[in-house]
């Protein structure tokens, strides 16, 4: 027993890592709320993703190891080479962006009809809350069709990347599913 | 970890002394024993765990390499998988574990747009604070990223390149070096950065910043001699980056004009680098020095000198260097190597083979008549116990003893023979066959002997190119030795025992021995009548044509042979051309004969190549082309009576046409030059389809030609629509003179009429004539191009008085290397040393030529141009030649052209 919890704690200082992938169209703010999410985040000038990032934090007794994935097009197709062992997916939404919209439903059917994505909660982040023509939470959910995803525990959460406002509330309630899921 | 498994097992195998068992336990310790690429791959799903042990993944990422190093291919599904598992190993923070990843990343790259997933992650771990990170992220990044990318990243390269950890630095100008290719114009804006880690104390940074700056500037002749010399004379340290400044010297000397009479430029510093405490620096000195071109015995002595003490030092590295030096010297200078013989003598006895066999070939090139059967001895004692790359080394150092020394050729072709016999690589079997061949252009009389060796080497060779080479040789020089009838059995065993392509080279080579020895007819035609069903249909195909040439029309029943014409135009033909009058010949109704008329001749190919002594002649590239001994002119003119006692024919001269093209006939001449004849070979058509032509000759006046007499004509008796026919006039001059000579020439014939309706011939023809453009002999037809390497020491080997120089003026020229091509064209000389290029830009240039006389002697040249602004072009020419004579000759092309 001592040594295992040894172990453990050479890697992640005891906490339970688990693997989360960020996934997204370019310019929703993945990266930007991944770095508001890491205590003590300077500030830094966002650049777009080339490939992804890898980035981690401990949230109460979890460790998030965060796979921030590009967004741009010819990225898009090497999501699913990392959804075999993801344990959640957040995924973020530009409210702003309505012209996208469209492009957005189909990158998530896509993602809902790979096998190797197991039943993991979703989190969606919709995101630039605070710009005019934002779409509110209800809208987005709707023009998603969110309704019909079966398979997985979903939430989808207003937020604002730049302020990290609704970011806890969206990553609490997805630590709470993770550990009810083990 | 292999290595100390097995000290500590040392000293119990010591007791059973078995040693083959021992080796097999040896690799039963290697950590890498059995490892299988299917386990491996099961492995490696450990990388997808939530919780990445860090040292299960760097062994699994260990054996991945291993295997990848050990050839093991990966199906691109495979690689994909790995590399994507690996690439969340980013995750992990162990600098060992990260090192390994990077790796991977590097040597299981997939496609260029999967690999992009990790541009990211990389530039993060470019910009991190951890050293291990920025040095092994640089280096995979410069390998994925594409220009835009990198123009993103760049100013971190910058920053690395004088980043104060050496790791970093170094790394990112390697990667320079590597991005060099593909983005030119962004590493070259990295050269200030560069420059300053050329002030870096540590020596790898230097070593690796000079080689990036040599580069950076190489394209820019200018610039590289100004940083070569700031970097001779700077403070630069380590013996790494010395080296480095040595090898470029050495190439900036190599690019730079070399001019007789001025000082050597950086010299000085090639000798002061002699005396380096570094020994990497003292060889890269010897090597530069002992490489420079036309470099004299002076500046040799003291590189031979440092050299010769390194022979007899206590590690075995450096005596193999050293003797691995002096062995090239001494092919060129084996006089200046002689001083070292003692040494050498002793480091025949080397415990490593390697030292030994250089040292004896060294002694072989250096030494004299009396040693050659001792060291032949030494060295066949040692032959099988040293690698093909060395044993090549012994050959070709026989192969080129041999022409120094003829009379020692029995010793030589024992030898050559002997390890004939014996296992080898393709490589090392071509060069003796190479140096056997060697002998026979040299010694006359080994041609028999050579031929019987090579007769015993095929019955048991497994390389078709090489027996298909001898085979023909077998065929060329077989029907002319005392024996013909011993050959045909060892060639006819071909046909029965080997593939198909040596099956078709032995119907070639014995079809040749039924058609040049009359009496052997008869055998050989039955011998290709068992060939008739061959499954092989070029095999058949040969069979079939050599059975009708020989007059036998495959049923057995015997006929007139189909007459062989007397010189086959179809050799000089070029290939490619054929090819393409074949291919279109197919697309018609194909009613009509093939006319071999339409086929473009192929540039002649000089015939220096196959005479003895001739730089040519004696290198390891030979075999290239055919083993003929001769020329296909040659051959052919062998085959009329008249011309049997001209002797060895020294030169065929370029095809000139002699009439307008579409004209009634068609006629160009070929001059060949033998010692104190010349042979006109005029090859003429007939294009008018209603014509046939006969008693075709062509009249030479030799009024403007007086140093010229003829001897005979031969006239081609009959000159049938669309065919080739050959008349020659053969001209006597005086042996060793070069004569001018303007020849007024016109086609003698009697024309018969054809009637187009029935293709009946009238009975009655009418004599006619038909003026041809003149001939022209010039003293450039007396000279063979043949370069030599060391144009300096073969001009100081002339007599100083047969020096005649002159000054000329050649008129506008679109260029320097235009006027110099014109010069040499008709100089009919050859450039030595690379001097034949102009660089760009230049307003002067100096020409090294040498050619060949047909007495055997050598016609030198230095040809100065200079180039004013009217782009008018003056030369200098200063001649040194065999005579007197010679030296006026080459005068009088240029001042009569
Ligand atoms: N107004 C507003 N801008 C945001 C918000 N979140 C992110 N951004 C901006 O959106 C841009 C793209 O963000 P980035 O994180 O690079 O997007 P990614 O491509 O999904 O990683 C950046 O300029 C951010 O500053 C938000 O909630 N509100
Ligand atoms: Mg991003």
């Amino acid at each position: 027993m001592g040594f295992l919890s040894k172990l453990l704690s050479l890697f992640g200082g005891g906490s339970k890592q688990v693997k989360i992938l960020v996934v997204g169209l370019d310019n929703s703010g993945k990266s930007t709320i991944i770095h508001k999410l890491k205590p003590n985040a300077e500030k830094k000038t966002s650049v777009p993703t080339v490939g992804f990032n890898m980035e981690a934090f401990e949230k109460g007794s979890l460790r998030f190891n965060v796979f921030d994935m590009s967004g741009a097009n010819k990225y898009r197709s090497l999501w699913e080479k990392y959804y075999k062992d993801a344990e959640a997916v957040v995924f973020v939404v530009d409210t702003s962006d309505k012209f996208r919209m469209c492009v957005v439903k189909d990158e998530l059917e896509r993602m809902l009809s790979h096998a190797e994505l197991e039943k993991v909660p979703i989190l969606f982040f919709a995101n630039k809350k605070d710009l005019m023509n934002a779409m509110s939470p209800v809208e987005c959910a709707k023009y998603l069709e969110l309704e019909t995803i079966k398979d997985h525990a979903w939430q989808i959460v207003h937020s604002n990347g730049l302020t990290g406002e609704g970011l806890s509330t969206g990553i609490d309630w997805l630590a709470q599913s993770l550990s009810k899921k083990k | 970890m292999a290595s100390n498994a097995q000290d500590n097992h040392a000293p119990l195998r010591a007791q059973d002394g078995k040693k083959d068992e021992d080796d097999e336990e040896d690799f039963e310790y290697s950590p890498f024993h059995g490892i299988e690429k299917g386990a491996v791959l099961q492995e490696a799903r450990i990388f997808h765990a939530a919780q990445t042990d860090s040292r299960k993944c760097q062994q699994v990422l260990t054996r991945l390499l291993y295997l990848l190093t050990q050839g093991e291919s990966f199906t691109k599904n495979e690689a994909t998988e790995v590399f994507f598992s690996c690439t969340k190993l980013f995750q992990n923070g162990d600098a060992n574990l990260r090192r390994l990843v990077y790796l991977i990343i590097k040597e299981l790259p997939p496609g260029s747009d999967e690999v992009i997933i990790v541009t990211a992650s990389l530039m993060k771990d470019m910009t991190s604070n951890n050293e291990l990170y920025k040095g092994g992220s640089i280096r995979v990044l410069c390998r994925i990223l594409d220009s835009s990318l990198l123009q993103q990243v760049e100013r971190y390269f910058k920053q690395a390149i004088v980043d104060k950890a050496p790791v970093v630095a170094s790394a990112a100008l390697v990667s320079g070096l590597h991005m060099l290719r593909e983005n030119p114009d962004i590493v070259k804006r990295w050269s200030s950065e560069v420059q300053d880690a050329v002030q870096s104390r540590n020596p790898m940074v230097q070593f690796h910043s000079v080689a990036l700056l040599y580069q950076l500037k190489s394209g820019d002749r200018l610039a590289i001699s100004k940083l070569v010399s700031s970097l001779t004379r700077g403070n630069v340290r380590s013996p790494l980056a010395q080296m480095m400044i040595v090898r470029c010297v050495a190439r900036v000397i190599a690019d730079s004009q070399a001019y007789a009479d001025q000082e050597r430029p950086f010299y000085d510093f090639l000798e002061s680098c002699l005396r380096h405490k570094g020994e990497m620096v003292i060889f890269e000195a010897a090597k530069a020095i002992v490489e420079l071109n036309g470099v004299t015995e002076a500046e040799l002595a003291p590189a031979i000198t440092i050299l010769q003490l390194f022979l007899s030092s206590s590690k075995p590295v450096l005596r193999f260097a050293a003797v691995r030096i002096l062995n090239k010297v001494a092919i060129d200078h084996p006089m200046a190597v002689s001083n070292c013989n003692i040494d050498m003598e002793t480091l025949i006895s080397d415990q490593n083979r390697s030292i030994a066999t250089l040292a004896i070939t060294t002694l072989l090139k250096t030494g004299n008549e009396s040693s050659i059967d001792r060291l032949m001895k030494q060295m066949s004692s040692f032959m099988t116990e040293i690698g093909d790359e060395f044993k090549i080394v012994v050959v070709d150092a026989v192969h080129k003893l041999c022409i120094k020394f003829p009379t020692k050729f029995r010793s030589m072709m024992s030898f050559l023979s002997s390890v004939l016999r014996e296992e080898g690589g393709f490589e090392y079997k071509k060069s003796i066959i190479n140096a056997i061949l060697g002998i026979v252009r040299t010694v006359a009389e080994s041609k028999e002997t050579a031929l019987t060796h090579l007769c015993e080497f095929i019955e048991d060779c497994e390389f078709t190119y090489l027996s298909t080479q001898i085979l023909h040789l077998l065929g060329e020089e077989g029907p002319k030795t005392s024996h013909p009838a011993k050959y045909i059995r060892y060639v006819y065993n071909r046909i029965i025992l080997e593939n198909a392509t040596v099956r078709a080279a032995a119907v070639a080579a014995l079809a040749n021995f039924g058609m040049r020895v009359p009496s052997l007819a008869p055998r050989v035609r039955v011998l290709l009548r068992r060939t008739l069903r061959d499954n092989d249909d070029e095999v058949r195909d040969r069979a079939t044509m050599y059975l009708k040439l020989l007059g036998d029309d495959a049923t057995g029943e015997q006929q007139e042979p189909t007459p062989r014409p007397k010189v086959l135009r179809g050799q000089n033909v070029s290939l490619a051309g054929l090819e393409r009058c074949l291919r279109e010949y197919l697309d018609t109704p194909m009613t009509e004969a093939f006319d071999m008329a339409g086929v473009p001749e192929k540039e002649l190919v000089p015939v220096e190549a196959s005479k003895p002594g001739a730089p040519g002649a004696s290198g390891s590239g030979d075999l290239s082309g055919d083993l003929s001994l001769k020329s296909d002119f040659e051959e052919a003119l062998q085959q009329i009576p008249e011309f049997a006692d001209l002797g060895p024919l020294f030169k065929s001269c370029d095809a000139v046409e002699l009439v307008e093209k579409e004209t009634e006939y068609t006629v160009s001449c070929v001059k060949h030059i033998f010692a104190s004849h010349v042979v006109l070979q005029f090859d003429m058509t007939n294009t008018i389809e209603e014509q046939v032509l006969e008693d075709v000759s062509v009249d030479v006046d030799l009024a403007e030609a007086e140093a010229y007499e003829e001897v005979l004509t031969i006239p081609a008796t009959r000159l049938p629509y669309g065919v080739v026919a050959q008349t020659y006039v053969l001209l006597a001059y005086e042996q060793g003179t070069m004569p001018f000579g303007r020849m007024v020439s016109t086609l003698k014939f009697v024309v018969k009429e054809i009637d187009p309706s029935t293709g009946d011939e009238e009975e009655d023809g009418f004599e006619d004539e038909y003026p041809l453009e003149d001939v022209y002999c010039s003293p450039g037809d007396y000279l063979q191009r043949t370069k030599i390497s060391n144009f300096r020491n073969a001009w100081d080997a002339q007599d100083p008085d047969t020096e005649v120089v002159d000054e000329y003026g050649i008129g506008q020229r679109d260029s320097l290397q235009d006027a110099v091509e014109a010069v040499v064209e008709t100089l009919g000389l050859a450039a030595c040393e690379g001097t034949e290029a102009v660089p760009p830009n230049a307003r002067s240039h100096v020409c090294l030529l040498h050619g060949r006389t047909t007495a055997g002697g050598s016609a030198l040249a230095r040809v100065n141009f200079g180039m004013d602004r009217n782009y008018e072009v003056a030369i200098k020419l200063t001649v040194r030649g065999e005579s007197q004579d010679v030296s006026e000759s080459l005068h009088a092309i240029v001042a009569e052209g």
